[in-house]
């Protein structure tokens, strides 16, 4: 066994560890993990809130008031949802690209909120409104957006990633 | 036989298409996308119509001194119109909003008495939604009942002084009602005040003032505004409010 490897390995130059498809599969699972954790986490901790989460959404002031509202009904849902298949690693790259979009959102949204001098949370692990100028926290809560929205560009980029469910359901690259 | 049945099984596997090795991806897709458009859905509408229950229950009356649904409550309306407008919102369950009214309870208090701001409050509820509890919105009820006799900020006073050290606790009604008394209301009056808590009925106007805070950007509480600009609470002392007020006088 040893001998048959060494044999065909033996005319190729080694491959250099961080571009073999292994160490590729699992930079894509540590993305997918922290980018679904992330929003999977977030989408939890507002979705029994679904008022808190349609007031955090209005004290951005950008949308209409009642679209606001709605829309601040069904993130956190849709957070979840999302959250819940990239952990899983199910349709990783349909769902890196919903995540991304919406990462992509709340960077707009913060930073129009921050640009505007509006002194609101973020609310993107619950609470969200009006709070004390001294405590908004807005580059903070930009660079975390910009990290995961990182990770999902990898994820549309290779969306094979190492232990997915997708590749056990779905028997491919077999 | 068994080698048999395993070069069949091999000759089927090679026969078959690749990708049908396990389940049919638009097949999963589809149940996926389905299930995710159902739940999403179902949130929004079990959310909305919870809002409108929400929003219709109990009576519609006015408290005595709101001018309209949504308008918050004028402490003082025989203000002349010279004096500024000082608007102030609180949730009766936020701890900075009774640190506020520790601090400048009693000087917004006498300025309203002695005319020198046309005082409006607006009392709000939302923190209801992030406590889990009702205390916000029976506390409101309740010191609008208490509005009715004459004693809103008095009630006011009361339930700031009697907020539990951890927020989150609530008010019980019998807490309330002790509010009352505290704010001398008493007697055949308190009945009056009793029968208009029980009957909530001031609660849509309750609502109402939420909801259009919400729609005029007030998303926190306290928040304090002077004429219609908010008030830099942080650093703000006796003395500087005074003398804003004072610029604001024409």
């Amino acid at each position: 066994m040893t001998a048959l490897s060494d044999h065909q390995r033996a005319p190729q130059q080694p491959v250099a560890l961080w571009r073999r498809p292994r160490t590729l599969d699992l930079v894509g699972l540590v993305a997918r993990l922290l980018l679904g954790g992330v929003m999977l986490v977030a989408g939890a901790l507002k979705v029994t809130k679904p008022e808190v989460s349609a007031r955090a959404v209005q004290a951005y002031q950008l949308l209409p008031f009642d679209l606001a509202t709605y829309v601040g009904y069904a993130l956190p849902v849709l957070e979840v949802i999302i959250g819940a298949l990239l952990v899983a690693g199910l349709f990783t790259r349909v769902s890196a690209v919903v995540s991304g979009v919406l990462l992509v959102a709340f960077v707009i949204g913060i930073g129009s909120a921050w640009a505007r001098g509006l002194s609101i949370d973020c609310g993107c692990f619950g609470e969200g409104g009006t709070i004390d100028p001294s405590a908004t926290r807005y580059l903070e809560e930009i660079l975390r957006d910009v990290g995961l929205v990182l990770c999902a560009a990898w994820l549309v980029i290779r969306p094979r990633t190492a232990y997915s469910l997708e590749r056990t359901l779905f028997a491919e690259g077999r | 036989m068994s080698t048999q049945a395993k070069d069949r099984r091999a000759k089927i596997q090679a026969a078959t298409p690749k990708g049908r090795g396990g389940a049919n991806r638009i097949v999963v897709a589809t149940v996926v996308v389905v299930l995710a458009i159902a739940a999403i859905v179902a949130a929004v509408i079990v959310a909305d119509q919870g809002k409108k229950a929400d929003l219709a229950a109990g009576g519609s009356s006015l408290p005595k001194n709101a001018s309209a649904m949504g308008a918050g409550l004028v402490v003082n309306p025989s203000a002349p119109a010279n004096v500024p407008t000082l608007d102030l919102w609180v949730d009766f369950q936020c701890p900075a909003c009774a640190s506020f009214e520790e601090s400048f309870g009693d000087q917004v208090t006498q300025m309203a008495k002695a005319n020198e701001v046309k005082l409006v409050v607006h009392v709000l509820s939302f923190l209801d939604n992030n406590l889990g509890n009702d205390s916000s919105n029976r506390a409101a009820n309740a010191a609008f009942c208490a509005a009715d006799q004459g004693a809103f900020l008095p009630y006011h006073q009361a339930v700031f002084a009697g907020q539990p050290e951890q927020e989150g606790t609530g008010y019980t009604d019998d807490q309330l009602k002790g509010f009352a008394a505290k704010a001398g209301i008493t007697g055949s009056a308190l009945n009056t005040w009793q029968q208009c808590y029980d009957g909530r009925e001031h609660n849509q106007y309750v609502e109402s003032v939420q909801t259009q805070s919400a729609k005029d950007g007030v998303n926190g509480t306290p928040t304090v505004k002077l004429n219609g600009s908010p008030l830099q609470l942080q650093g703000l002392t006796p003395e500087s409010l005074t003398e804003q007020v004072r610029a604001a006088t024409t």
